[in-house]
């Protein structure tokens, strides 16, 4: 269309070609280069498929995922149906609980669940107590533990994806059905659940995936046979040792092709199937009923249930927080400030870390999403799908294939990462969908005439996107922007591999303190003030209109 | 004898009423209309009898068995068919399944299931498109659907809650008479929620005209156009002059009576049944612009007779569309001819008094 378009989208592509794609085909070509020698080949990848080991990993990672997705799929049918469907007071508390985790850090959930069901955890000690049990019993380390904490990590894009879609239903699917005789479960089964799997596939896929991501948690639980974390362990303890470098790094490789594969066939099956029926648009909150006693009693102890267990990781985290030497003990003793006060002496640089790159990034997921949003929503410059396409896999890669291909990439060739820009860098292209995916939201929801009647008005494009379109999409940009720092002030997976001395953030310093096994309460301190920022963040979430989220969040694309 | 009895039906949703104690009966066989501006309470009704609703108060008793006070039944076990305002075919069965899901759920053997859904699929003209999924079937095929889904079971009632208001113009109107003549021929008792006058006209053995929760008019088409019982009706259904005034006196020997108006000392009236007319009081004659006389020259004789200026005239290919003022009153004319005076003209028309009624303000 007009020039201007092509440029701004021209621009759009160089910094994706810069900080994705240049990266990423670095990493592809250092997987395939053989050890000890100038050449390259698929030897490494001959080599991981051959390998009993690595293949092991591969295949507990696949049965972890599986389970993972079992478990919140079960657990989270009958609770996105309770939120969707049921008339009951105090369901905005419940679902801003329940939906947590989301916003957490995945390592303070790990951490609060070995505090407390640790072997000499609160748990146990409890139970030991009382008597019922001789010795503690193993709640978390292994398979099951790993299972279940990463199932509650992940349960709220389970939820949120059935709760998006069991309101967009059209009610009258469903009374129709009541009228041709089905009863409630049948017309669940028959009706309901198969008109949400649109909705659930696109939070299925995402839950899928983290097990393909997420390495510190199986780290943490002394789990390592699996993908990421044998990535992790091989590229970060290894360096030296050339040929395990390029193993980890052809784990890294596999494990992204994994994720982008089953990213990719969802976002197929979704789009082949997406229902367009001829409801000219439901009721806001679609079908709500009226549960009898016992079914209401019965919802809001499991409710309670998933909140509590939600509301297990602030509430350990912060008795660890404000005490010292708690071992041995089922809950804390001695009460103090002393963690806090550690911090600010020997690191308040983490904090300011932790700001400055989630700011920069966020200025720079700002620039590049409004523009990104205005190309692919409102101009037909070609290339702009593609470009959708691209900024949308990156919810797919896991973090630990960005951290690791920045760190191939921008040593040698281009040496950004000598300078501390590189951690805002990498945050931002973590992080590009978030911001982009909400402005994009609430920008498709934008009636087009209302910036046609200011271009017929005589003001040029650029002005009217200021004067007319940027006022009346504030909130979803505000969101955005809430939102998108509140995932950059989380980051670990990638910061975790091109931080140096002096660029800690906050997140980078819990995993020290951790792992230097200096003393628990500061990790746990640092992750205790992580939550209440990310829980103030979500406040002014909530204040400008939680409404957008959801709809981001939805199922599919371009909702 | 009365198959669908309604009593003292009333339903609130937060504090405002929808429904306010309605009564009333539907005949065995008979295709009665629930018509209304939006919010007036007919798919409400029509949700209540389907059991999609449960009444705060009332009864509903479908052939002779009590919906509410013997207990509450379930929609599936009241006999009914029903189709949705949007079809509500799901999306993701093909039409066969569709159309058979009611059937699997009773006991009944695969072959008649087959059989039956033959029969229906040829009733409403879909045979060959069974397997397509509804994505890939126009909107009048998916209505179909709906229909031949409401069908299949022999309900007792038949419930159709707006079911054209989707389709376009031309094959809305088609429709109409295919619903009118499937359900006559069937002889299923119905009712029918629209909100489109017209068709109402045309579908019904008798309309229900409701206004704000409450019923204002029951009567057939004819007694609804020719006698409407209110403004409300009246202006619902057509057009309608609404020319306040005072009732002056009944004519002594005739039905007709004396109004004092803006324009006329002595516009006379046709009284309709019912209506009080005592000297003084306040009403609207009421006359349709299609009963507005014009005339080019001033007739010979004719009572009512006035002259008026035209404001605004509309060619309209059938019919000639005008607004005639007469000392600051506007009246709506619809005249079936040619007439040689333009906009500003001066031109004679006549308000027959057979034609004006009298409604109260």
């Amino acid at each position: 269309m007009s020039r201007g378009n092509n440029f701004l989208s021209a621009l759009l592509w160089s910094i994706i070609a810069l900080l994705v794609i240049y990266p990423l085909s670095i990493l592809i070509i250092e997987s395939l280069k053989v050890s000890g020698t100038g050449d390259s080949g698929i030897q490494n990848y001959l080599e991981f498929f051959q390998d009993t080991y690595y293949l092991k990993t591969f295949w507990n990672t696949l049965v972890l995922s599986t389970m993972v997705l079992l478990v919140t799929t079960l657990f989270g049918i009958p609770l996105a149906y309770i939120l969707a469907r049921y008339r009951q007071r105090g369901k905005t508390i419940f679902t801003a609980l329940i939906l947590l985790p989301i916003v957490l850090p995945a390592y303070a959930g790990v951490f609060a669940f070995v505090i407390f069901f640790g072997k000499f955890g609160t748990m146990n000690l409890l139970l030991m107590n009382a008597g019922l049990i001789e010795k503690p019993l193993n709640f978390i380390y292994g398979f099951h533990g790993l299972v279940f904490i990463e199932s509650l990590h992940m349960l709220p894009f389970i939820v949120l994806s059935l709760v998006a879609g069991f309101t967009s239903i059209d009610p009258s699917f469903e009374e129709a059905a009541e009228v041709e005789g089905a009863s409630g479960f049948r017309r669940f089964i028959t009706v309901t659940l198969p008109l949400c799997t649109p909705s659930y596939l696109a939070g299925a896929v995402m839950v899928f995936l983290w097990p393909f991501t997420d390495w510190l948690t199986p780290l943490i639980l002394g789990q390592v046979d699996f993908l990421p974390s044998v990535a992790y362990i091989n590229i970060a303890y290894h360096f030296t040792d050339a040929h395990r470098k390029y193993m980890g790094i052809v784990a890294v490789v596999v494990s992204s092709i994994v994720c982008i594969t089953l990213f990719l066939l969802a976002r197929w099956w979704v789009e082949k199937r997406k229902y367009t029926g001829l409801s000219k648009g439901t009721t806001a909150e679609g079908r709500v009923i009226e549960p009898g006693p016992l079914i209401k009693t019965g919802s809001y102890l499991y409710m309670y249930f998933i909140a509590a267990l939600v509301l297990l990781i602030p509430i350990v985290l912060g008795l660890s927080a404000f005490s010292r030497r708690w071992v041995f003990e089922p809950f804390p003793t001695y009460w103090t400030l002393d963690n806090f006060r550690v911090i600010m002496m020997e690191s308040p640089g983490l904090i300011k870390n932790s700001f400055v790159f989630s700011s920069i990034a966020l200025i720079f997921g700002v620039v590049f999403g409004l523009p990104a949003a205005y190309i692919i929503v409102r101009t037909r410059v070609p290339g702009k799908d593609a470009l959708d396409f691209m900024i949308t896999l990156m919810l797919a890669f896991p973090g630990i294939a960005i951290g690791v291909s920045y760190l191939l990439a921008f040593w040698k060739g281009i040496p950004l990462a000598t300078h501390w820009i590189i951690m805002p860098l990498a945050l931002f292209s973590r992080r590009l969908p978030y911001f982009l995916r909400i402005a994009h939201a609430s920008y498709l929801q934008l009636d087009i005439s209302l910036e046609e009647a200011s271009e017929v008005c005589g003001v040029g494009k650029f002005r009217t996107f200021i004067r007319i379109s940027l006022p009346l999409l504030i909130k979803g940009v505000l969101v955005g922007v809430v939102m998108f720092f509140i995932m950059a002030f989380q980051e670990i997976s990638t910061a975790i591999f091109l931080y140096r001395g002096g660029w800690e953030t906050l997140p980078i310093g819990i995993y020290l303190n951790w792992h230097r096994g200096m003393e628990f309460g500061i990790s746990a301190a640092m992750a205790f003030l992580m939550i209440v920022i990310t829980f103030i963040l979500l406040l002014i979430i909530a204040r400008i209109g939680g409404g957008v989220l959801k709809a981001a969040w939805g199922p599919g694309e371009g909702r | 004898m009365a198959f669908i009895e309604i009593r003292n039906l009333f339903k609130q949703y937060k504090k405002v009423t929808a429904v306010n104690r309605i009564n009333l009966e539907v005949k065995e066989g008979e295709l009665l209309t629930l018509l209304g501006p939006s919010g007036c309470g007919k798919t409400t009704t029509l949700r209540c009898i389907a059991g999609l609703e449960k009444p705060e108060e009332g009864d509903i008793i479908i052939d002779g068995k009590s919906m509410i006070s013997g207990g509450f039944v379930q929609p599936a076990k009241r006999g009914i068919g029903m189709m949705f305002q949007n079809y509500a075919v799901w999306p993701h069965m093909k039409v066969y399944n569709n159309i058979v899901y009611g059937l699997r759920l009773q006991k009944i053997s695969r072959k008649d299931i087959k059989e039956k859904a033959k029969d229906v699929l040829e009733l409403v003209g879909l045979q060959g498109l069974e397997d397509r999924y509804p994505g890939q079937l126009s909107g009048g095929q998916q209505q179909r659907v709906a229909l031949a889904r409401a069908l299949i079971r022999n309900p007792k009632v038949l419930l159709l809650d707006e079911p054209l208001s989707n389709l376009d113009a031309k094959l809305r109107e088609k429709m109409r008479f295919e619903i009118k003549s499937l359900v006559k021929r069937m002889g299923i008792t119905s009712v029918y929620v629209t909100h489109d006058q017209a068709e109402a006209m045309v579908i019904s053995d008798r309309i229900v005209v409701m206004e704000k929760g409450d019923i204002v008019q029951i009567g057939s088409p004819h007694d609804i156009y020719e006698k409407p019982a209110s403004r409300f009706v009246a202006d619902f259904i057509g057009a309608m002059n609404f020319i306040p005034g005072e009732v002056v006196g009944v004519i002594p020997g005739t039905n007709e009576v004396c109004v004092r108006t803006e324009f006329s000392d002595k516009l006379l009236c046709r009284s309709t049944d019912g209506n009080v007319t005592t000297p003084g009081q306040k009403v609207y004659a009421s006359i349709r612009p299609e009963d507005v006389e014009v005339f080019a020259e001033p007739p010979q004789v004719g009572e009512n007779l006035f002259k008026g200026t035209i404001a605004n005239k509309a060619y309209l290919g059938n019919f000639l569309f005008l607004f005639i003022d007469i000392n600051g009153t506007t009246i709506r004319v619809q005249a079936p001819h040619q007439l040689p005076q333009e906009e500003g003209h001066e031109i004679y028309f006549s308000l027959n008094p057979q034609k004006c009624m009298i409604l109260p303000e």
